[in-house]
């Protein structure tokens, strides 16, 4: 590592990925943070008499019928859900890429499917859960 | 021995934290370098390069799964590190690999067969590794707000803001929520988690930033930070199980309790069957990884050849753990036969085996195992006593000169004095008798102990005069 062109090159893809990792992380948190808002928002709107409602879209404020603020809010809860579920499956793959990288083993059952509930209480009891 | 009447008037509570000191105590690893070349001195062990070096390849084929179902020996004189050495190797693997240590002689009991005993070593150093995934929602309460119908009966509602250190939100409450809070005492300034699928609310401590709310706090009061990140989180944990735990749980009626109750008797075929199906079957899917552990078996002659023809068969298994054995004899009979074999192991299984072999320690390196050791047993040594007790390990055993180290310590503190000096290593050598002078003092006087059959071994020398 004398030359600091070659650690340069080593040093880059390191940063690079991890820099990746922490903006995905962020964008979890944003994501949630909609989520939570909207669903803030559904509820407030369960609660309404008025047939149209205010509702900020964007800049804007737009007047509109109740149902179709709940569709648009539900619809948009449903693809925040992917797209959580998305970059936290994406998040996994760089974890390890990263580790790799720095010359470290991959976290070990990191890609395992997990266990249903009824088989994770038949093998619980070991780890000292009730049944 | 002013430490002995100190404990008495101790809790005894407090008794229990009073940790052993095991003859191998002080290894920390095999104290390799990143090129896998033992250094001289390094955690804990001292010596045996190359049986070090061995090892060292050995625990990095383990580490990736390679040698799987393949046995180890580890052969040498008594008292040349084979125990110590599988001991670094358990240290070196972590946590997450299982290791079981066991003796040769563990496999004789009343209660269960040879081959039950070896089958339960051998599950027990397999472990599968499965996930637990929970959705949660973590986060500091801000504030709760239930409102009581004025009747006294009837639905409540309520409100519960949550945040982190990001965001924060409100959530409606019902009357199921609103009692689940107020049994677990919930009140703002704790931080908490509800599991998603079954709505379990469990109390996690409560946030520093509300350490001054009150002057007098319980000591059970945990204070922990206010969570980080994204309110709804999933939580993924890997866990690691081995299978015999899986077969006890599953062998008996009433569950868990068997785990601790000790006593687990024989376990049907059948229910290991079972399991072995399961667990391939979840393999199958990605939900499961096999993650072979070790078993060290030390005074592996102590096995008679059912034993080694049965664990000859086991190491075919696809779930087979890395045997690791251990033995200090040299060419003699395999037990329960009249043949004779090296290390009294069948030539058969030997072929399987790499064979790892210690050697006598030099004096410079019992020097450096008796500092190690002192260092280990509270006692400081001065240089000449240390140099004594080098000689006494070089001329009778290391294992006998460790034993000196805590007792001349002690006779060193009755006179009142922080650092064993000559004397009082000279004085518990002519106090503890040690295996050659014992010898020669019943050669000597044989003739007034009871039962005596003249036996021809003769001491092994004289006693070294200090």
């Amino acid at each position: 590592m004398e030359n600091p062109i070659n650690s340069l090159k080593a040093l880059v893809p390191v940063e690079e990925l991890a820099e990746e990792i922490l903006r995905d992380k962020s964008e979890v948190v944003a994501i949630d943070r909609r989520r939570n808002e909207n669903r803030e928002g559904i509820r407030a709107l369960l609660k309404m008499k008025e047939e149209k409602v205010w509702m900020a879209v964007g800049p804007l404020l737009v007047r509109l019928p109740k149902e179709k603020a709940k569709t648009m809010l539900n619809e948009d809860q449903n693809v925040l859900d992917v797209e959580v579920n998305k970059i936290r499956s994406e998040l996994k793959v760089k974890v390890n890429k990263l580790r790799d990288l720095e010359f470290e083993e991959p976290v070990p059952g990191l890609h395992l499917k997990p266990l249903t509930k009824d088989e994770f209480a038949a093998v619980g009891q070991v780890l000292g859960y009730h049944a | 021995m002013a430490a002995g009447t100190q404990v008495k008037n101790v809790e005894v509570r407090d008794i229990a934290r009073i940790e052993r000191i095991g003859a191998h105590s002080h290894i920390r690893g095999l104290g390799l370098d990143d090129s896998l070349e033992a250094r001289a001195v390094s955690q804990g062990m001292v010596g045996q390069q190359m049986a070090r070096r061995a090892a060292g390849v050995v625990l990095g084929m383990i580490k990736e799964g390679k040698i799987a179902g393949r046995a180890v020996l580890l052969a040498g004189p008594p008292g040349t590190g084979k125990t110590a050495i599988a001991m670094g190797i358990s240290k070196s693997l972590g946590k997450d690999t299982p290791f079981t240590a066991m003796a040769g002689s563990e496999i004789y009991s009343l209660e269960m067969s040879k081959t039950e005993a070896l089958t339960q070593a051998i599950r027990k150093s397999i472990g599968i590794r499965i996930k637990e995934e929970t959705e949660i929602i973590e986060g500091e309460v801000v504030e709760i707000q239930v409102e009581r119908p004025a009747t006294g009966v009837g639905a409540k509602v309520g409100k519960l803001t949550l945040k982190t250190t990001e965001m924060e939100t409100v959530y409606d409450l019902g009357t199921k929520m609103i009692d689940a809070l107020t049994k677990e005492k919930v009140q703002s300034g704790d931080v908490i988690t509800i599991d998603k699928a079954t709505g379990k609310i469990s109390r996690i401590g409560r946030s520093f930033t509300r350490a001054r709310d009150y002057d007098a706090t319980g000591p059970q009061t945990r204070f922990v930070q206010c969570p980080e990140g994204e309110l709804q989180k999933r939580k993924e944990v890997v866990h690691t199980v081995s299978i015999h735990e899986i077969d006890v749980i599953n062998s008996r009626t009433h569950g868990f309790l068997a785990l601790f109750s000790g006593d687990t008797g024989e376990i049907k075929p059948e229910v290991r069957e079972q399991i072995n199906t399961k667990i391939a079957e979840w393999r199958e899917e990605g939900k499961a990884e096999i993650s072979p552990g070790v078993l060290f078996i030390d005074e592996v002659h102590m096995l008679d050849i059912e034993c080694f023809s049965f664990l000859n068969r086991a190491l075919e298994d696809e779930m087979a753990p890395v045997v690791i054995m251990a033995t200090n004899r040299g060419i003699t009979n395999i037990r329960g036969t009249n043949y004779t074999s090296p290390h009294g192991i069948p030539i058969d299984l030997l072929d399987r085996m790499i064979i790892i072999s210690t050697s006598q320690y030099r004096e410079s390196e019992l020097r450096e195992i008796l500092k190690i050791r002192c260092e280990e047993e509270d006692c400081e040594l001065s240089d000449d006593a240390l140099t004594v007790l080098t000689r006494i390990a070089m001329e009778t055993s290391l294992r006998y000169a460790i034993q000196l180290i805590t007792l001349a310590g002690l006779v060193s503190r009755r006179r009142k004095s922080n650092e064993v000096e000559i004397e009082d290593v000279k004085k518990v050598y002519s106090l503890f008798l040690d295996e050659g002078r014992s010898t020669q003092i019943l050669s000597e006087y044989q003739d007034q102990y009871l039962y005596d059959q003249k036996p021809d071994v003769g001491g092994s020398g004289e006693p070294m005069d200090l």
